[in-house]
Order: structure tokens, then C-alpha cells, then sequence
């Protein structure tokens, strides 16, 4: 850790820059999502921790909007705009639906590949639940390698590459379950929910607003600078504290009587490099309590396997208050002031 | 093997503050009732109670861990099983063998019964109920056994054990949803526990009111039973009656009553040395011990009366007279008004159950004497006394029962009858007097007495004859030839209460026991205006002819008769109570006279200064001596060297040992040394003082008496016996009231002063500042729970209008970060502590917040949640 004291110092004069541009972004997708500050963030903390996001709500709450907001307000090769690409899932959907297929081309007499909606920088995954579990697989892989493997040639994904796939809790015929060993692959999923009844009331009124606004949505990242994030996330400083307690919450959801299926230690790595991009979000170079306390729940609920509904309500709640109120308690102050 | 806690050492530490040890006290105390009222438990609660809180404390610890019940269960059996194998080995012998075995069973149920709740209260979240039922069975068993049915009884019976339940039941509840983090969860439970008690409490105020009527019958009842039991108990009921050291004495008053109760318990042993004039023939004398001059009409008993005028009981306390001094009271003998056929008559009573300071003696007695009991019979009498009285010689325990064919003894009663016949009635005598001792009750009943009293008497002319008229009344026989009137114990009582119990006996019942006899002569000789009274004491058996002089007094010849006044020869006894023909007396045995006094040389009565058990010598500040027989008193205290290495030391209760002894005593130190009384001796010149100087020093002593305890030494003895005999209730409530009441004050100010501590604490660093801030917000209400830090100061900020923001971020920095926050940043922060506890003190009303301070559960909240 000493060592790379450094290269944070080294970063430094980036980060003020990144961390602005992060927060007119919020601002900016603020501008369409009303009342969804956390949510924002958190997608925000899977996007510059370099993994995606799963969002399980009903059908109405904004998601795809987010999405398109969030791709919209990225530079990027399409008309100036990242790409954006969403893709409605089906029971009838296939893998090639989505990497894409080799069509004969007439004119040069050879197959050519024809690229499938996931060759994009943002990709909206509608009800990710009703596709096969086929389709599922081939979609997840490519999330966890950024790259597509079509017969014998391999096609590099886009070097931002970041999923948004939505879930509909309600509709339980003719789904297909996400596998738990899938869901780790979605480093945060969220609950979108509704919002708060007078954001609400405000959403009514300035409904034409808002529409506008999601038209004119301004460019204020691009997608290197979101790589540059991403780095400088990989630098922020985690206290040994946090890392043991990262390490106590994941053995603990191990050694419970009402897990059937505890968090994997991919999990921990995916939890850490969370906590430190979603410090870099609040324009920090360190991880705090605040960080686990908030990333907790929706970085691990999904990776693991309840006995019931009681436990999954209350359990990983308790683990994570066990150990904040170990952390609360650790007196770490350098010097007696 | 690894095996996971079921709980944390907070919840056990918990667990154990707020569940076992009210169930601890609580069990002591039903232990205790049921010790009072089973024998098998043989009166160890305090053991039990141990037993118990050991069982439910080691089981409380012991399943924190995730031991299985049944398997761990079947373990302990077996330590049982060993536990009695050793047992068997180490005991000798059958009784050892069954007394152990019933201690180790006992031990093994209340053990076990203690596993179980420590279990219980552990793991099995229903449990209370089951416990509580338990209970509930126990107190009925309990109640059942009380002697006395009243609601109040049974009321007393059952609250505790209700509010216990209630009790129990909401804590294991609350404790078991430690982790609930609403406030309404709380109210919840207590609704619905409250509203459980509300029903049962219902329930069983519906029962007593439906059930009242039959409920007071039964308790009217049981007083009725419970105040014959009591009657049949009382002392009173017996011609003696027992002191609290276990002696016995003649009993205060006479109440004359359904039945009389007897022992054959020895209560003295004496030697009068009265005998007639043939100077062979013994002339027993009774015993007096007080006399009963009033009659109470109401619950018709004879009483003794201290104001009685012409007083002539000498009523001297013999342990508080120093051995061999003598104490004389010559008021006795002028107040005897008697001059003529009187002589001086010497007795030795020797006590064996009679109290130490009693003073026994036939009338009328005048001297008293402390004696040493003699070596061989110490182990028989406690203490004796030589007594001197101013007899009659006419006087005689041969009255009613005369031994047939003795004409010595006819002679004696032709002789003394024909001089009391010259007798010349009560001229010149105070008449205060005769008023007080002729003195009965008026009324209808009253005057059926008087009108038996002129028809029985109706030939007689002098009082000697009327006397005898009336003995013979009580003599005579029937117009079938049976016997008018009967002795019995159980003469019964007449249909009505507080009928005339007399009149019942001389015309309904006939049938009694000596105080029937005595009090209705009494009042017949009342109603004849002869001056008369109740005498109570011992009868005077003459037995037999072993050892002249010697009489045996057992408990069932406490009596009572009645004393007659003649002029001149003052009060005589005459006993009117027939024989009892129907039972059978077994001869009383007599045993051997204590015999063989020596003749005392030299005694010193005074304050031991200084006792020195190895040398066996004590030094003692001398108040008076006696020697040869003459008694000197001395105001110069001097001081004498005694030893006492062969001496034997006595106090009221009978021998005891040297250590007894201690400074500030007051003793008489007697020696039978023939050596001391060859010293030169002028009787006339010598002084306490110079005799003393001639004495050989060290005296070699042969007898101590204790006359008094050193004050300081002086145990009280109603508290020793309180101590022996059962707890004394008031100051073990009022410990135990004392000792909660200090436990509830410093549970209900823990929450406060931990606050203090947190406060005192803050000024260190930041991190002890956000533990008061934390510390201080939970206490009022808000705990942390699951917002994040920074959220939770943005509430709270909103609310009290604080900067808990600015701090909590500094604070995280300066604990998380590689680089610290610079200084300013930081005594920024330290700097918002201070109006932050102002702000939170301003926000809340001063009263809410001691109500909040009060509230233990947000700091058992704050402390263990969680776990």
C-alpha cells in the first residue's frame, strides 16, 4: 500500500478534472431521472469499476431511459455519441440475435461477419430473465471476457463496454432464472423502485421538461476519459480495515445456517474494486465506512443463495451492521488531537 | 472440532443479567416455601438455591454454543451416574448411605431443573411458557399446603409468581428481538403481553368474584379451625407455662377452660424439713409461686393482682443473688399477719426445668439463698436455692385425702381443726383488707353460688367448719351412691360462651380440674365473707419414706388451691380438689437426693478484671466476701487473685467452661479450702479488707457462679433465638429491598453515566467524539442502524440543524485515509462536537430527555445489537 502512494499522488492532478466531468454527469442524467440519485451513482460506480449492472424493477420506473441518457451523454463514435444498443430479450431470442452472424456477401462471394448489437459501448438488456439460458450464456461470457468468439475468429469488443440489463421481478411464467454463478457476473444490481411521492408530483409537472431534456442531453465524458477513470479508480486507497471487513461480510455470508450459498471470493474482488470507484465518484482517494456501508447490499445481495425470504430481507443487513459497528468502534485516529 | 456459538457473550452476559438472576431470587424464594413445607428438602434452601443458580448459570454458558440438547443432556446423566458411584464409595455405613443418596437426588432434580431453564432460556423461545406453568403448578402445591386459607394468603401466593411470568415472558421476548430495530416492534410486544396479563388478571378477579361467597365461607371457616388449633396450643391452658429459654414457671393467670393439658416432666427436686411434731413424720408442705386474688367474669380467669394489700409473696430472682449471700425480706413475715403456732422452716430446692429466676416456697417464705448444686449432680440440676419460711403449724398439704389409719395424722387434724374452731373471727381486722379478699363477681350466676355456699353451710358456725362443709359438699355421694362430683382434665365447656363456667361446673357438669375445685371454693368462701384466695404452685407429693424430707415435683403437679385467713395464724392451705379416681396414677420415680454439700470456707462475689485462661487464674474487684459464715461488705474494691483450675463455673443454664469467662462479669467465687478458715480471725474487728490480705493468694476456688454477663458481651436473647429459630422476615426484606433498590438506581442511571463516561472520553480524539455523538443520538432515539455515516449526519444535520457532515467527513479521512486531514480540517471538526451536544441538548425538552436517558433499551440497543 505504501508503494502506491505515488501513483495517487501521481493521478491527483487528473482526478479533480474526472471527478468534475463525473459530477456533470450525474447532474446531466439527473436532468431526465428524477429523484434517482443513488441509483445514478451506483450505475456510475459499476460503469468506472468496469463492470455492469443489473436492474431489477417493474416495468416504468425509467431504466431504459437511464440507459439511453447515460449513452447519450458519453462522446463517442455514433454521431458523436457512445453507442448506444438494446436489445429486447425473448424466449425466442438466439445467440447470434445478439453477437451477430457471417451473411454471404453477393458481391464478394465470401461470408462476411455482420456485428450483433452487442459491438456498442452501452447496451440495454431488457428483461435479461426471458431469454434462454443459451442466450443468457453467450450474453454474460462476452460481459466477463469484452470479446466475441465466432467460429475461429476472435472480435474484440468495444474497449468501453458496459451492460445494462434489467430484470421483471413480476412476470415469473416463461422466465428463465439467472443462474447464481451468472448473477456474479453483474457487479451491482439495483433496485430502481419508485420514486418518492413529490418527485413524483414534480416528474407530472414538468413531464414536457423533461422530455426536452432527454433530447438535448449534453456530451460531458468521453470514453476515454471514462477509461482514465477507471485506472484511477484501480489506484484509490483501501484502509486494511476495509479489506479485512470485505473479508469478514464475504466469510460470513459462508458460514450462515440460512445461506444455502455464500458470496465467492470473485465477489470480495468485484466488491473492492466497487468501494474504490464509488469513493473516486465522491471524489475521494481513499475507501470509508460510508462506501461499504452503501455498496454492501447491492454489490453481494444478488451473488448469494437465501434459505428463505425472512433471510434475505434481514440477513446480509445484519452482517454488514455487525461489522460497521466493528469498524465504528476501531479508534484508528493517527495522533490524540 | 469447531463449534459455532449460538449466541454472542453479549446475549449470554444479557441472558444472564436480566433473565437468570431474577429466576435465581426467584427460585430461592420458592425453595424456601418449599422447604417450609416439605420435609424431604430437609431445610437447605440456601443449598437448593445454590444447587439451582449453578445448574441454570453453567447451562446458560454452556448451550451459548450450539451444543445439541438431548446428546448433551445424556452426558450430564452420566456425570450423574458417576457422581453417585463415587458417592457409594465414600459412604460407610446404611444410614450414611441413605442420607447421602437422598442429598445427591435432591441435588440432581434441582440441578437438572436448573440445566433445563439455562437451556430454555437459551434455546427454545417457548420455553418461558412451559417455565412459567411450572411455576404456576409449584405455587398451587405451595398454596395448598398453607395452614391458612384468607384471599390475602393466596393473593400473596400468586402475585409474585404472575408478575414474574410477566416479567419473563416480555424480557426473553424482547431480548430473543434484540435485533428488531423498530420502536414498534417493542410496542407490539408489549401490547400483546399486557393484554395476555390483562385477561389472566381478569380471569382470575372474575374467579374470586363469582366464587366470593363460597371463598368467604371457607375462610371463615378455617379461622374458626385455626383459632381452636391455637387454644388447644396456648400456655395458658396449662398450669405452668414455658419461657422462652425452654424453663418452665407457674403460669401468670388461670383461665378456666375446656381441658387441661399435662406433662410428667421433672421441674424440681426439694427438701422441706417440715415435719410433725413427732419430729418423724413428714409434713408436706405445697409450693407457692403466686397467688391469684382477681377473677376476670368475662373470659373467666384468675389472675394475680401485684397490688394486692398485705403483700406476703417474697418474690426474689435467685440467679441475680451472688452464690451463698442471702436475701431476706422480712416484709413478708409482718405481712402474714400471722403470730400464733409459727415457726421458722428451711428448704432446698434443687432446679431441674424450673426457670432460673423462679422462686419456689411454701408460704410464707422469707430468705433466699443461691447454693451450689454438689459436684455429682451437675448434670442433673441447673441451680439451688435454700429457702426460709415462716410456717404454720398448723398448716398441712393433708386435707381432702388423708391417709386412712394413720392416727398420728387424724390426731394432727382433730388437734389443729379444734384450734382454728376457738378461732375468733375477723374483729380488728383491716378492713381494706377483707374487702379485697371477699371480693366476687355479682350477678344471677354469681348469686346461685352464694345461696349453694348458705345451704351447704347452713349448720356451720365457725369458718374451719365451713371450710370442711364445703370439702365435704365436694366428698359427698349422690341418691344412687356415686360420687357427686369428679375429677377429669376434660371437663368440657358449657354450650354457651362466656356462660359462667362455675356455675356449670357445680350444677350442670360436676366434673373438673384443680382450678375448677379452687375457684368455685373460692367463691363460696367469698360468699361466706371469709378472706380467701387462690394459691398457685406445686402439689407436694409424699411418696415415700427413702429419704425424709425429699419431695419429687413433676410438671402435672402444677396446682392450684385455695388459702385460707384466720386471724392470728394467718393464710393456711386447704385443697379442695377431689382425687382422681378414674385414673390410675403411675408412681413417679424418685431419684437419689443431691446430697453431700460442703462446707464453704471462704466466698468473694464481684467484677472480674482480668481473666487469664492459661494460668487459670482470673483477678477480681471484690464487692463483698463471706467468711465463717459472716458476710462483709467492702466500698474499696479491692482486688484478689483467684484460681480456678479445679473450679467448676455455672451459670443460669448450668455448667459451662472457663472461656465463658470474660472481663466486666459480675461472679461469686466460693471455696471449699479448709486451709482458709484456719487464718486468724476476730469477728468483731475484722474488716472485708484485712481478711482479704490474709488470705494465701492465689485462692484456690471450687466454684464459680455467673451472676451477670459483662454488658457489652451480652448477646440479646430474642435476637439469638430469632437467629435459631427462623429468619428474622423484616430485616431480610429490607436488605433485600435495599440491595434492589442500589441495582435499580444504577441500572435505571447506567444509561446517563455511560453518556458522562462517552462525554468525558470525546475530549481525546475524534474518534472517542464520534462514539459520545453516536453514543448521545442512539440515547436520544436515533441510532445509526443502517444509514450509511454520511447519510445519517445529513439526517441528523436536517434535524438539529448541526454540522455532523463536516465532522463525519474529517473523522472517515482521518481514519481511512493514507493522508491524514491537515490540521485545520481537524480542529475543525473537534470543534463541532461541543455545539453539536449543545444543539442535540436544545433540540430535546430537558424532561424528554431524562425519559430517554431512562429508556434502557436504547442502550442495550446501542451496545449488543445485532448479535
Amino acid at each position: 500500500m505504501e508503494n502506491e502512494q505515488p501513483n495517487i499522488e501521481q493521478n491527483t492532478p487528473d482526478t479533480p478534472q474526472s471527478v468534475q466531468n463525473i459530477e456533470r454527469l450525474i447532474s446531466n442524467i439527473e436532468q431526465v431521472i428524477k429523484g434517482k440519485t443513488k441509483q445514478i451513482r451506483l450505475i456510475l460506480t459499476a460503469l468506472i469499476a468496469g463492470g455492469h449492472i443489473l436492474m431489477e424493477d417493474n416495468p416504468g420506473t425509467g431504466k431504459t431511459v437511464m440507459a439511453k441518457t447515460l449513452a447519450k451523454s458519453i462522446t463517442g463514435p455514433q454521431n458523436g455519441q457512445a453507442l448506444f444498443k438494446r436489445i429486447q430479450f425473448t424466449p425466442d431470442l438466439l445467440p447470434m440475435d445478439l453477437i451477430g452472424s457471417y451473411i454471404f456477401d453477393e458481391s464478394n462471394r465470401d461470408f462476411i461477419f455482420k456485428k450483433g448489437p452487442l459491438f456498442c459501448n452501452v447496451l440495454l438488456a431488457d428483461e435479461i430473465n426471458r431469454a434462454s439460458p443459451k442466450v443468457q450464456s453467450a450474453l454474460l461470457e462476452c460481459m466477463a471476457e469484452k470479446q466475441i468468439t465466432v467460429g475461429e475468429t476472435t472480435f474484440p469488443l468495444e474497449s468501453l463496454f458496459f451492460t445494462m440489463a434489467t430484470q421483471n421481478p413480476i412476470e415469473m411464467e416463461g422466465t428463465y432464472p439467472l443462474p447464481a454463478a451468472q448473477l456474479d457476473r453483474f457487479y451491482i444490481k439495483i433496485h430502481f423502485g419508485y420514486v418518492d411521492d413529490d418527485t413524483e408530483l414534480q416528474i407530472y409537472e414538468q413531464y414536457l421538461a423533461i422530455q426536452h431534456n432527454q433530447q438535448a442531453v449534453q456530451q460531458v465524458l468521453s470514453i476515454e476519459e471514462i477509461l482514465s477513470l477507471q485506472k484511477a479508480a484501480e489506484n484509490v486507497y483501501i484502509h486494511p480495515e476495509l479489506l479485512a471487513a470485505v473479508r469478514n461480510i464475504i466469510a460470513a455470508t459462508r458460514n450462515n445456517d440460512e445461506i444455502i450459498l455464500g458470496a465467492s471470493t470473485r465477489s470480495g474482488i468485484s466488491f473492492i474494486k466497487c468501494l474504490k470507484a464509488y469513493a473516486l465518484i465522491n471524489a475521494r482517494d481513499y475507501v470509508t465506512e460510508n462506501d461499504l456501508q452503501i455498496l454492501t447490499h447491492p454489490v453481494l445481495d444478488h451473488r448469494i443463495l437465501y434459505r428463505n425470504r425472512e433471510a434475505r430481507a434481514k440477513l446480509l443487513y445484519q452482517i454488514l451492521d455487525n461489522e460497521m459497528d466493528r469498524l465504528s468502534k476501531l479508534n484508528l485516529t493517527r495522533n490524540d488531537r | 472440532m469447531h463449534i459455532e456459538r449460538a449466541h454472542s457473550w453479549k446475549k449470554l452476559g444479557v441472558q444472564c443479567l436480566l433473565l437468570a438472576l431474577p429466576t435465581i431470587f426467584f427460585a430461592f424464594v420458592v425453595l424456601m416455601k418449599l422447604n417450609a413445607n416439605f420435609v424431604i428438602l430437609q431445610n437447605q434452601w440456601i443449598y437448593q438455591g445454590v444447587y439451582f443458580s449453578v445448574g441454570i448459570m453453567l447451562s446458560l454458558v454452556f448451550y451459548s454454543w450450539r451444543f445439541r440438547f438431548i446428546s448433551t443432556a445424556l452426558v450430564l446423566a452420566l456425570f450423574y451416574y458417576i457422581g453417585y458411584k463415587i458417592l457409594e464409595q465414600i459412604a460407610v455405613g446404611e444410614f450414611d448411605m441413605f442420607f447421602f443418596s437422598v442429598q445427591y437426588l435432591i441435588f440432581v432434580f434441582i440441578f437438572s431443573i436448573g440445566w433445563l431453564v439455562g437451556f430454555g432460556f437459551s434455546r427454545w423461545r417457548f420455553f418461558t411458557v412451559v417455565w412459567v406453568l411450572f411455576l404456576l403448578a409449584i405455587e398451587i402445591i405451595i398454596v395448598s399446603k398453607i395452614t391458612t386459607v384468607t384471599a390475602g394468603a393466596i393473593a400473596l401466593g400468586f402475585i409474585p409468581v404472575l408478575l414474574y411470568t410477566f416479567y419473563i415472558i416480555y424480557t426473553s421476548e424482547l431480548i430473543r428481538n434484540l435485533n428488531e430495530h423498530q420502536s414498534s416492534f417493542r410496542w407490539y410486544l408489549t401490547k400483546r403481553v399486557s393484554g395476555f396479563f390483562g385477561v389472566i388478571i381478569l380471569i382470575f378477579a372474575i374467579i374470586f368474584y363469582i366464587f366470593r361467597k363460597d371463598f368467604t365461607n371457607i375462610e371463615s371457616a378455617w379461622k374458626k379451625i385455626e383459632s381452636h388449633y391455637n387454644d388447644e396450643h396456648a400456655n395458658s391452658q396449662r398450669m405452668t407455662k414455658v419461657n422462652r429459654d425452654g424453663t418452665l414457671s407457674n403460669a401468670g393467670k388461670m383461665p378456666l377452660s375446656g381441658s387441661l393439658s399435662k406433662t410428667k416432666q421433672l421441674v424440681f427436686v426439694a427438701h422441706l424439713n417440715n415435719f410433725f411434731a413427732d419430729g418423724s413424720t413428714q409434713n408436706p408442705l405445697y409450693f407457692t409461686a403466686d397467688y391469684y386474688t382477681t377473677f376476670d367474669s368475662a373470659s373467666q380467669t384468675f389472675a394475680t393482682d401485684t397490688l394486692r394489700p398485705f403483700n406476703d409473696l417474697f418474690t426474689p430472682d435467685p440467679s441475680q443473688i451472688s452464690l451463698f449471700f442471702t436475701k431476706t425480706d422480712s416484709t413478708a413475715i409482718r405481712n402474714s399477719l400471722a403470730t400464733k403456732y409459727r415457726k421458722v422452716v428451711e428448704a432446698d430446692v434443687y432446679k431441674v426445668a424450673l426457670s432460673p429466676s423462679d422462686y419456689l416456697a411454701p408460704s410464707t417464705a422469707f430468705s433466699v439463698q443461691p447454693i451450689p448444686v454438689p459436684y455429682e449432680y451437675t448434670s442433673q440440676y441447673t441451680a439451688a436455692y435454700h429457702a426460709k419460711m415462716w410456717v404454720s403449724d398448723l398448716n398441712s398439704a393433708y386435707f381432702v385425702y388423708n391417709p386412712a389409719g394413720n392416727t398420728m395424722l387424724e390426731d394432727f387434724q382433730r388437734t389443729r381443726y379444734d384450734l382454728l374452731r376457738q378461732d375468733s373471727g375477723y374483729n380488728g381486722i383491716d378492713s381494706a383488707f377483707l374487702t379485697y379478699y371477699t371480693r366476687m363477681p355479682q350477678g344471677k350466676s354469681y348469686q346461685q353460688i352464694r345461696d349453694l355456699a348458705d345451704t351447704i353451710t347452713s349448720g356451720d358456725s365457725t369458718t374451719i367448719d365451713k371450710i370442711l362443709a364445703i370439702r365435704d359438699y365436694f366428698l359427698s355421694k349422690d341418691e344412687f351412691g356415686q360420687p357427686l362430683f369428679q375429677y377429669t382434665d376434660n371437663p368440657g365447656e358449657p354450650g354457651l360462651p362466656g356462660a359462667n363456667k362455675l356455675d356449670y361446673f357445680l350444677f350442670t357438669n360436676r366434673k373438673g380440674y384443680c382450678a375448677y375445685y379452687a375457684g368455685a371454693t373460692l367463691f363460696m368462701l367469698r360468699a361466706l365473707h371469709i378472706p380467701s384466695r387462690i394459691a398457685t404452685g406445686f402439689l407436694t407429693v409424699d411418696r415415700s419414706s427413702k429419704n425424709p424430707g425429699w419431695y419429687w415435683f413433676y410438671e402435672d403437679q402444677a396446682h392450684a388451691w385455695v388459702q385460707v385467713f384466720f386471724k392470728d395464724y394467718g393464710w393456711i392451705d386447704f385443697d379442695t380438689t377431689i382425687p382422681d379416681v378414674n385414673t390410675q396414677q403411675a408412681p413417679q420415680p424418685d431419684g437419689t437426693p443431691p446430697l453431700g454439700s460442703q462446707k464453704v470456707s471462704f466466698v468473694g462475689d464481684g467484677t472480674i478484671l482480668k481473666v487469664d485462661t492459661v494460668k487459670k487464674q482470673l483477678l477480681l474487684s471484690i464487692n463483698k466476701i463471706l467468711y465463717k459464715d459472716k458476710s462483709f461488705q467492702t466500698k474499696q474494691s479491692p482486688d484478689i487473685r483467684l484460681g480456678i483450675a479445679f473450679a467448676k463455673i455455672f451459670a443460669d443454664t448450668g455448667e459451662v467452661n472457663i472461656t465463658a469467662l470474660e472481663q466486666g462479669m459480675h461472679i461469686t467465687a466460693a471455696s471449699y479450702d479448709e486451709k482458709l478458715s484456719k487464718i486468724g480471725f476476730e469477728k468483731a474487728a475484722d474488716t472485708a479488707v484485712s481478711i482479704l490480705s490474709r488470705l494465701p493468694q492465689p485462692v484456690s476456688i471450687d466454684e464459680v457462679k455467673i451472676i451477670k454477663e459483662a454488658k457489652a458481651a451480652a448477646p440479646d436473647k430474642n435476637t439469638a433465638r430469632s437467629y435459631l429459630h427462623g429468619f428474622n422476615w423484616l430485616s431480610i426484606l429490607i436488605s433485600i429491598a435495599i440491595v434492589a433498590l442500589l441495582l435499580a438506581i444504577l441500572i435505571i442511571l447506567s444509561p446517563w453515566l455511560i453518556w458522562r463516561f462517552f462525554h468525558w472520553r470525546a475530549r481525546k480524539n475524534l474518534h472517542f467524539k464520534q462514539r459520545a455523538v453516536l453514543y448521545l443520538l442512539n440515547q436520544m432515539g436515533y441510532p445509526r442502524d443502517f444509514h450509511s455515516p454520511e447519510d445519517f449526519a445529513q439526517i441528523i444535520d436536517k434535524k438539529f440543524g448541526t454540522n455532523l457532515q463536516l465532522f463525519t467527513t474529517v473523522y472517515q479521512k482521518e481514519k481511512y485515509s493514507h493522508t491524514p486531514p491537515g490540521r485545520e480540517q481537524t480542529e475543525a471538526a473537534a470543534a463541532t462536537y461541543k455545539p453539536f451536544v449543545k444543539a442535540v441538548k436544545a433540540q430535546i425538552p430537558w424532561k424528554k430527555r431524562v425519559s430517554l436517558f431512562l429508556n434502557f433499551y436504547h442502550t442495550l440497543h446501542f451496545f449488543i445489537k445485532n448479535h
